[in-house]
């Protein structure tokens, strides 16, 4: 974020304070993408993403009195949304662990053989990262798909950085157990 | 070699460790064919992972178009909420000038007790020695209609003037005491309901 965006966003946090809507929505225009893209990485369901996202939104506008800017508001957000996300999906009980029913590929229709191989080893990469335990996962989306530090994600967690550190390597060594042998197989049955 | 640095491997990887124990995994990393291959597969899982695309969500515009639409109102503070809230912090300072206060008065009555038993109040205003004269009323009353008499009489003074003195006192202090109590127990309770309540809970 530049210098000037960063001025921006006070000014617009410090007007929603102040119970300005519209500054409010600017703040959502801003983030809403990341906002988004995270609990779509953590769940996997882009209805599930946009519903979360509002509900994130909303509690934001709530409790934006006892947002402080010492903390970056983007951290703020995510804190936010994946407590929102988990809570929504725990009263819903919408939750699809595993179920790779609702994955949102990158070309739905039936393409060349290509196509179809990349398809499978992406549904196979998510169905993976969905399998984590949510803890682990919340760190590995922050770290993998949103390129946050250690300390931010620990600012945004509320975790010590030694055990973002932990469940990192939990987490990336739970996903490596469970791709390398089925993208193995899926690489072997390719060449066949 | 049975020093792996396995459990380092991925700080390593993510550019997050420095000092002595970066040193200690660059050298092991250099000397260790298991740790390297163990570092490669989890670079291999970080690229693997950016392959899965993000969905395509609705324009962010519609998307707090949509939020604003949600977005409960009277959110902000209004002056009589804000007046409310000034006047729930101004009673713990409340309750404290009121115990200065009443701990001064009677500091004062004690100390016009005294000088008033060395006979230094004969010929001052009346309305100083209100109150100090009177502190005995009910057992002169009694005494004077014959009631009380003698020992008697001089230990309902005593008492009278005891109970007036010092009755009072403790009951304003432990009404204050209380009513403090009151105000942390219900201050308390509001500030758990927050925590509960409050959207960054981990």
């Amino acid at each position: 974020m530049t210098n000037a965006t960063a001025v921006n966003e006070i000014e617009l946090v410090f007007r929603a304070k102040n119970g300005e809507r519209n500054a409010f929505s600017e703040l959502v225009c801003i983030h809403a993408q990341g906002v988004r893209n995270l609990i779509y990485r953590m769940y996997g369901n882009a209805q599930i993403a946009e519903d979360a996202a509002q509900e994130t939104f909303i509690q934001a506008w709530l409790h934006l009195h006892s947002y402080r800017s010492q903390m970056s508001l983007r951290n703020w957000l995510y804190r936010i949304a994946v407590n929102a996300a988990t809570d929504m999906l725990r009263k819903e009980k919408r939750i699809l662990p595993g179920d790779l029913e609702d994955l949102q590929l990158s070309d739905p229709q039936p393409g060349p053989e290509a196509v179809a191989f990349q398809e499978e080893r992406t549904a196979l990469i998510q169905k993976a990262v969905l399998s984590l335990p949510d803890a682990c996962r919340a760190v590995l989306v922050l770290r993998e798909y949103e390129g946050f530090s250690y300390q931010e994600i620990a600012d945004a967690l509320e975790i010590p950085v030694g055990t973002v550190m932990s469940r990192l390597n939990y987490a990336r060594k739970l996903l490596r157990n469970n791709l390398e042998q089925k993208l193995f197989l899926q690489e072997e049955a390719e060449h066949v | 070699m049975s020093d792996h640095v396995s459990e380092w491997l991925s700080s390593y990887l993510d550019g997050e460790l420095h000092g002595s124990r970066l040193e200690r995994v660059n050298m092991h990393v250099a000397e260790c064919d298991a740790c390297r291959a163990e570092l490669a597969s989890l670079e291999k899982i970080s690229n693997l992972l950016q392959e899965v695309p993000s969905a395509a969500f609705t324009p962010p515009e519609r998307f707090a178009a949509q939020v604003r639409l949600r977005l409960p109102h009277q959110r902000t503070v209004t002056p009589g909420k804000k007046l409310l809230e000034i006047s729930w912090w101004m009673i713990p300072v409340g309750l404290l000038t009121l115990w200065i206060f009443i701990n001064t008065s009677f500091f004062i009555y004690d100390a016009l007790s005294v000088v008033n038993n060395f006979g230094l109040l004969t010929g001052v205003s009346p309305w100083m020695r209100f109150g100090i004269l009177g502190a005995a009323d009910w057992s002169s009353t009694l005494g004077q209609i014959g009631i009380l008499e003698g020992n008697s009489l001089a230990l309902a003074a005593s008492t009278e003037t005891f109970t007036r003195a010092s009755l009072t006192q403790i009951t304003l202090q432990v009404s204050i005491a209380l009513l403090y109590l009151s105000w942390i127990a219900i201050w308390w309770a509001h500030y758990q309901h927050q925590q509960r309540t409050r959207p960054l809970e981990n």
